[in-house]
């Protein structure tokens, strides 16, 4: 049995670099022929991975990424499904300093575009079906040198490149050069409500907080078999599926299918799961199966049960209570802040609906409108106080944005929530109008901007509204150009272009025509009259309103 | 065209991948991109393409290719 990590023994001799402590640190402990990953794709067939293979395939991505010419502080994109290429590449390139973004296999090319035009990325890895998206944009995107992709067996031309041969020849054992705690690692873009993505750019720092919370929330041990649902696209997955556990050395299942309620409970009880972590609109769709479908397996290794990316509502709680006799574990962070900030979890009581309370050293504070703290149980800004080790360090080349995020000594998350007497804090929405669709935020510029290229649409307006199941489903109001008219066969090619174009998360679930779509004067679309319109409730001042 | 080739077309546009080359025994897991929610995008535009609607206990059923050809076909 090898001992646990403590933190303090995460970091030796000042060596932060994330892919050598996940890595070549895990084998150092001992570790080396401990499992790090067993892979199953979505028919079932597995591979699995000890830590000295991680390390050494690992060591090769970076060795094939510097030998191409990239240097550290490179942007590289990862743009693939959950496949083991993912994580020696991901691993890799943090070995080599190289910042490295994983991107969701199901973006568009409008949102490939965004995002790698603005961090001018230098290479991407993607596997063959995707070379029509980025051959349709790499005109535009003068930066980028290479496409590697994990199933060609040989070099394409113009940068195209097979990675099996260049993996073929690099050698595995590249030492990470010693890494500062301040080096620039994980890029992960975000939306906004107005304006393209941003990038939030985390440090290698991180790994310190996203190791302390696998250890105080999810408490995972070294005998535990984890799995983590979250596509790495997301930062759940990364923090979560590969920076946090594998910093502890706890061996994890990554499962590379879709969402298929048979598939996941047989592979909990037959790779006999100890520790998952998932979402509530995975848990909510859970729900619709009938409870003997749960009685056919036997899940007793599972031990904790934790969620994130949305509110938990009581409902599932209780459902979980129910079936499996246990807790539901809510965690709340977010993409800037790297890693759990706020959580119920084993140990301590849960209140159904409830985020729980900050971690020991994290500063919480409810912030009203004036900037004053709000009093208890009210309603208000959820802000940090700064300077826990995974804070994002920037949104990549974007420093004015970065710096309207801190506002007299906190950064204000976006989120508002209420605080009660006993210090648990409660979700009540966001403050802006990012939509929250199955723990993804979608900018509703992003989706007003792509159904506006669909022909005969002259003005778009996007808002979020409640769903039951995905908590917040995209719902789209147009107004149509004169002697244009919106019929099925526009509102099909709406839904194709915007899933195609941003992503599938983005498709909005109803179009809703109006005559015109209310603006200030200054022509900004007035999402809260739109929201209010939808909801039925109070329109609120619209003196302000274009008319 | 016979039904299958303008079902593979229909997945071709719904998918964004010219390549795409349809078999009976398909299922989510051999498409990329396959997802709850382009599912809804692809069960509306076969609606589109052959003129047909489903219902919601035939959505169920469908578990590859071959059953959303057959049902397709049971139609025209």
């Amino acid at each position: 049995m090898v001992t646990p990590i403590s933190g303090h023994d995460l970091i030796a001799d000042n060596q932060y670099n994330i892919g050598h402590i996940c890595t070549r640190h895990q084998c150092e402990l001992g570790r080396a022929d401990k499992l790090a990953m067993k892979w199953i794709g979505p028919r079932g067939e597995t591979s699995s991975h000890t830590f000295a293979q991680l390390d050494r395939e690992s060591s090769k991505c970076a060795r094939v990424l510097l030998d191409l010419g990239l240097v550290p502080g490179d942007v590289f994109f990862i743009f693939l499904p959950k496949v083991p290429e993912v994580y020696f590449a991901f691993l890799g390139a943090l070995k080599a300093q190289i910042i490295v973004g994983p991107l969701f296999s199901n973006f568009g090319d409008e949102a490939l575009l965004d995002r790698m035009s603005d961090s001018g990325a230098r290479a991407i890895l993607a596997r063959k079906s995707y070379l029509k998206k980025l051959l349709r944009i790499r005109g535009q995107l003068p930066e980028l040198k290479y496409i590697l992709v994990t199933d060609i067996d040989e070099h394409q031309g113009d940068g195209v490149l097979s990675l099996p041969k260049l993996m073929s020849t690099a050698p595995d054992d590249f030492v990470a050069p010693l890494t500062p705690p301040e080096t620039p690692s994980v890029l992960h873009y975000t939306s906004g409500s107005t304006g393209k993505p941003k990038g939030a750019l985390h440090g290698h720092r991180s790994v310190l907080m996203q190791n302390r919370t696998v250890r105080e929330v999810l408490q995972l041990r070294d005998d535990d078999l984890y799995w983590c649902t979250a596509d790495h696209g997301w930062v759940t997955g990364v923090s979560y599926g590969i920076i946090g556990p594998w910093s502890q050395g706890v061996s994890q299942i990554h499962f590379g299918g879709a969402y298929d309620p048979r598939q996941w409970f047989e592979l909990l009880q037959n790779e006999k799961v100890t520790a998952w972590y998932t979402a509530p609109t995975a848990l909510r769709m859970l729900m619709r199966e009938p409870d003997e479908f749960f009685r056919e397996f036997d899940l007793s290794p599972l031990r904790d049960i934790f969620s994130v990316g949305e509110p938990l509502n009581p409902e599932v709680v209780l459902w979980g209570r129910r079936l499996f006799g246990k807790d539901i574990y809510d965690t709340w962070w977010q993409t800037e802040t790297g890693a759990i900030m706020i959580a119920s979890r084993p140990g301590r009581e849960v209140i159904p609906a409830c985020m729980g309370r900050p971690l020991d050293g994290i500063e919480a504070a409810i912030i009203a409108d004036d900037g004053t703290p709000a009093p208890v149980n009210e309603q208000g800004s959820l802000c940090l106080k700064p300077g826990w080790d995974s804070m994002f360090i920037a949104y990549y080349k974007h420093e004015d944005i970065y710096r309207s995020k801190f506002k007299n000594g906190w950064y204000f998350s976006g989120d508002t929530a209420r605080r009660d007497e006993a210090g648990n804090f409660w979700f009540m929405g966001r403050s802006d109008d990012v939509i929250n669709t199955s723990g993804h935020l979608v900018s509703p510029f992003e989706v007003e901007s792509a159904l506006l290229e669909i022909e005969g649409v002259a003005e778009s307006g996007v808002i979020a509204a409640p769903d039951p199941m995905l908590f917040e489903k995209v719902v789209a109001f147009v107004s149509m150009k004169p002697g244009c008219e919106w019929n099925e066969d526009i509102e099909l090619k709406a839904r194709l272009h915007v899933s195609n174009r941003v992503s599938t998360m983005a498709t909005p679930q109803e179009f809703i025509v109006l005559g015109n779509i209310p603006k200030t004067k200054s022509g900004k679309i007035m999402r809260r009259v739109l929201k209010a319109r939808y909801l039925g409730t109070e329109l609120g001042d619209i003196s302000t309103m274009d008319v | 065209m016979t039904p299958m080739e303008r079902l593979e077309k229909v997945f071709r546009v719904v998918f964004d991948d010219d390549e795409i080359a349809l078999r009976p025994e398909m299922t989510a897991n051999d498409v990329d991109g396959w997802d709850s929610l382009s599912h809804t995008n692809l069960i509306l535009s076969v609606e589109k393409e052959f003129g047909i609607k489903f219902n919601q206990r035939e959505l169920l059923t469908f578990k590859n290719v071959g059953d959303l050809l057959r049902s397709i076909e049971s139609k025209l």
